[in-house]
């Protein structure tokens, strides 16, 4: 079974932290501001504004940081402000004890899909697949809102219109995934869930359509396809091509690569790199709908 | 340096490295599946010519057969050399079969690919390998062609060479088609080049695996995934960008790839990419290094080969003797260090002046 941290109330505390790439605090004034309109407190790691190169730290300072916002139960969730790459480098140090016993949820996406995985693959943890605080800058539009209703235990449920790559059908499973990259990078390791009755959704960008490919025959080779209940693909954006054009859009290549498969597909879910980017609770079980004209993800808290 | 250390022969050191063995740092694990070596090949043999992945023309078809010709061998042309389709020499299917074809003709003594680019993974699950496991023929390519020497080396133990491809060649005989020349004929492989400030000083012996590191990756979890238990693991790459590199590194670290290895030798990481983000500022090499730190095996960087000139002949799947030192990096075939023996030393068969070579060493 999936533990499911407690959701948030008005007045509980959320902790920033940057596990990996830098970011500069003031971008993560606006995140701040409207959590706290919201009813939270917030309370901004030393990872944030910090930076070692390209990082938001040493291995050894962004993990102390997100250490102690796990380890402190007087905090209820933990937004990661970006991402970027670091996570990776440093989960195998990270002590889950007492995140365990007092379990919270843990916000991001593209890079802290490492989190994702391996909080569902070691911990059995629902988390927050979910827009950053770069994507609070504009304001509450949906997708930021989305976050709030994922954090407070609302259900959440996703409509939008087919797309003619899809295949319809119906699937109910735990929901993980994230950036395509990322999934990449953790096959092989101990983070990797088996996915094997998963509903899995993909999203990624500025990849080259060639390495979109490659990554999903990967992943396929890798027996982390055969067995899913559905898939759902998000945005691909910015991508690059060769000198030699691939001749196919990434949605033709993904289409191919999966066409073999029964199970049922979405794409063009608005989950992304881009500004859609709907909150999703990573790890719990939801219905995926395919219809003629019609897609719906459900997730009950 | 590097010039000079081609032209030495290897002498009191490889006396050394065959003489006492219990130098060498034998892993207990025991030995990995081995296959039948393929024949080393012979004056007037076939070899074939096929496109996996991206595409030649016959104009560079032509140049090989060239080459191939003066050095004594026909060649067989596949029906992927000058096919296009999108960014491949033909559709997966075509260019399964192309190699099929090839793969299971008697005739045909070895294989070199057309070029790399991207498509090997694609096309290789509808390879059968029966016929090339009972009657094994030396495979030669690199880049995305690592995609067969991970398969091949992890379901048969059959020896392959990573090496210059044909659509490589061009006009000009360098070291890289020399060392394959060589290999192809037999000539067992003696490599030393300069030292690195980063490497790791020390003795191994083991079966040398590798190739692009994108492609070890891909391979990663599935079918073909390298087992590097107790291998001198070769890596290379190009056009990556430096977060990549690590994330990479990162992943065959944490799957344990590189805690059980005998050696690690680090050929050409060219073309690196600027970070977007411009602040990833430490070199490619303390990436890597950083990653192997805690392991007490040899560590070389700077192996002449990869997407760079020279991109010297490597023989997979094969046992070397690996030592790096103080003063320089030697990777042998045992065979090449019978201290009995006059030691044979691939460079010293050039046949242009080292001089008029169109490249910098």
């Amino acid at each position: 079974m999936i533990q499911v941290p407690p959701y948030l109330r008005k007045g509980d505390i959320i902790g920033l932290v940057c596990p990996a790439g830098f970011m500069a605090k003031e971008k993560t004034d606006a995140c701040a501001e409207i959590l706290g309109k919201w009813g939270f407190k917030v309370i901004t790691g030393k990872s944030v504004g910090n930076q070692f190169h390209y990082f938001s730290g040493t291995d050894e300072e962004r993990l102390a940081d997100l250490q102690q916002m796990l380890d402190n139960p007087e905090i209820k969730a933990i937004l990661c402000a970006r991402g970027g790459y670091g996570t990776s480098r440093i989960i195998d140090d990270i002590n889950w004890k007492a995140f365990n016993k007092n379990p919270k949820w843990v916000i991001g996406y593209s890079d802290i899909t490492v989190l994702h995985c391996h909080l569902f693959q070691k911990l059995r943890m629902a988390s927050v697949h979910a827009p950053m605080a770069g994507a609070f800058a504009d304001g509450e539009d949906e997708f930021v809102l989305s976050l709030k209703k994922a954090l407070t235990g609302k259900v959440l449920s996703y409509s939008i219109e087919s797309h003619p790559f899809n295949r319809t059908g119906n699937a109910i499973g735990p929901l993980l995934g994230g950036n395509l990259s990322l999934l990449a990078h953790l096959t092989g390791t101990p983070s990797m869930p088996s996915l094997k009755g998963a509903i899995l959704f993909i999203e990624d960008v500025g990849e080259y359509l060639y390495n979109i490919d490659r990554m999903l025959l990967q992943l396929d080779r890798a027996g982390k396809l055969k067995s899913l209940a559905g898939m759902i693909i998000g945005g691909f954006t910015d991508n690059k091509d060769t000198i030699t054009p691939i001749g196919k859009t990434a949605y033709e290549l993904i289409a191919d690569r999966i066409s073999g498969y029964p199970f049922p597909v979405a794409f063009n879910f608005p989950v992304s790199h881009d500004k859609n980017n709907f909150a999703l609770r990573a790890g719990m079980n939801h219905s995926l709908k395919v219809g003629n004209s019609r897609v719906s993800l459900t997730g009950k808290p | 340096m590097l010039r000079r250390n081609f032209l030495q022969r290897l002498g009191p050191l490889g006396a050394t490295l065959a003489a006492a063995p219990g130098l060498v740092a034998f892993t207990n694990e025991p030995a990995a599946k081995r296959g039948p070596n393929p024949p080393y090949l012979k004056t007037g043999d076939y070899i074939g010519i096929t496109c996996p992945a991206g595409t030649i023309d016959q104009k560079e078809a032509r140049y090989a057969e060239v080459m191939l010709g003066r050095w004594g061998f026909k060649t067989k042309l596949g029906n992927t050399i000058g096919k296009n389709w999108n960014h491949f020499a033909g559709t997966d299917e075509e260019r399964a079969a192309d190699f099929q074809q090839l793969l299971d003709d008697p005739i045909v003594k070895a294989i070199i690919f057309g070029r790399g680019g991207y498509g090997t993974m694609r096309m290789m699950d509808k390879v059968n390998w029966e016929g090339f496991k009972k009657n094994p023929k030396w495979l030669v390519g690199y880049s995305d062609i690592t995609a067969f020497h991970c398969h091949i080396n992890r379901n048969f133990g059959i020896p392959t060479i990573h090496a210059r491809m044909a659509g490589g060649f061009g006009t000009i005989e360098d070291e890289s088609e020399i060392s394959l020349r060589d290999t192809l004929s037999g000539k067992p492989q003696v490599y030393r080049w300069g030292r690195d400030i980063l490497n790791r000083e020390g003795l191994g012996e083991g079966i040398l695996v590798g190739g692009n590191l994108s492609l070890i990756y891909a391979m990663q979890a599935g079918p073909s995934e390298l087992d590097t238990t107790g291998k001198i693991l070769f890596i290379e790459d190009v056009s990556e960008y430096k977060y990549t590199v690590d994330r990479m590194m990162m992943n065959l670290k944490r799957s344990g790839k590189l805690s059980k290895l005998a050696g690690l030798i680090v050929g050409g990481f060219t073309a690196t990419k600027e970070d977007g983000e411009g602040y990833f500022t430490i070199s490619m090499n303390e990436i890597i290094f950083e990653k192997v730190k805690e392991y007490g095996y040899p560590v070389a960087f700077g192996f002449p080969a990869g997407h760079q000139r020279p991109n010297l002949a490597l023989k997979f799947g094969m046992q070397f003797q690996f030592n790096v030192s103080k003063e320089d990096c030697v990777l042998a075939e045992p065979s090449g260090l019978n201290p009995m023996m006059p030691v044979s030393f691939g460079h010293d068969t050039i046949t242009a002046p080292i001089d008029s070579l169109p490249f910098p060493l």
